[in-house]
């Protein structure tokens, strides 16, 4: 992967897989502790301890045996993280979700670019309408902290039968993240 | 600023032309996005679907994202599923073969022949 949003994507990908009805995605850019942080919290069917081991294994997939062999995207995402001085960790209760943390050393310079944010939570949100994202941006910087929330319930509850994907709602939904992720400065971190 | 009152007058005004057509999407497109898909650029797949469907405002087409689904040579790889129609899926997709899918087969219902992989189900 070229960016972190793309393994972002990738994860929010996972989450759907698992049958999770809301997913809460929370970046925290923290510039005094040099930290950028990435927390994926999903309520899909979960993993036991087992599997929970083996997807952090680049051998492992949970995709059927004729379909995939192996499944790569949540080992490349914690090896992205640890190659920048970070850490990763992922968290499952079967039944009740998935909870990836990862964290990035800011100015490490092997971390990735964090990417086009908007394009990877746009094409999430409007390509998985079943799916309620809730979306926090924040921003720390010499004691100003500045922060972006989108909430996705709220605004199919404006819309009744509307679906997300009329021109108009892509426009609002990008535009709205184009704000954002401006007012967080997340744009080119 | 983006208010929820500006999704009310969307609301709106989607309700008047769905009341004009029937109301009912009539094309659906199926973006893969797995691992080796997002890695080959389905990312940019789906927001060139979506900057097409807004730009020249598709009102019956609906976009979803989907995981691998045993293609992986020829990701990204894309759906299109016309009302009535067998399902066309498109291989090795770029930002540019999305605007000539668009074009030809969305909008004046021919395949792009070329670019397709697979057909029916």
């Amino acid at each position: 992967m070229q960016d972190i949003s793309l393994h972002l994507l990738d994860i929010i990908e996972n989450s759907v897989r698992a049958g999770a009805k809301t997913i809460r995605i929370r970046v925290i850019n923290d510039e005094i502790a040099n930290l950028l942080r990435f927390i994926i919290e999903d309520d899909g069917c979960g993993m036991d301890s087992d599997t929970l081991q083996m997807a952090q294994d680049p051998f492992f997939t949970s995709k059927a045996e004729r379909e995939k062999k192996v499944g790569l995207g949540i080992p490349l995402f914690k090896q992205n993280a640890e190659l920048s001085n970070g850490h990763f960790t992922l968290t499952s209760e079967p039944g009740l979700g998935t909870v990836i943390r990862a964290d990035f050393e800011n100015n490490n310079i092997d971390r990735l670019p964090l990417g086009s944010l908007k394009d990877t939570l746009l094409g999430a949100i409007v390509g998985h309408q079943e799916v309620n994202f809730f979306v926090n941006l924040i921003s720390k910087n010499k004691g100003k902290e500045q922060s972006f929330h989108f909430d996705t319930e709220v605004i199919k509850e404006e819309l009744g039968d509307i679906p997300l994907t009329y021109p108009d709602v892509i426009d609002y939904i990008e535009h709205s993240l184009i704000e954002g992720i401006q007012n967080t400065n997340m744009e080119d971190v | 600023m983006k208010t929820l009152a500006d999704l009310k007058k969307i609301r709106e005004k989607a309700q008047e032309e769905m009341k004009l057509r029937g109301g009912n999407v009539r094309i659906k497109i199926v973006v893969g996005m797995g691992t080796s898909g997002i890695a080959m650029g389905a990312r940019e797949v789906m927001k060139a679907f979506l900057e097409e469907i807004s730009q020249r405002n598709l009102t019956d087409v609906l976009v979803t994202q989907t995981g691998e689904k045993g293609l992986s040579s020829m990701e990204p790889v894309v759906d299109v599923i016309i009302e009535g129609e067998e399902k066309i899926t498109y291989g090795n997709m770029t930002p540019e073969k999305v605007k000539k899918v668009v074009v030809e087969h969305i909008v004046n219902g021919k395949m792009v022949s070329e670019y397709v992989v697979a057909s029916g189900n």
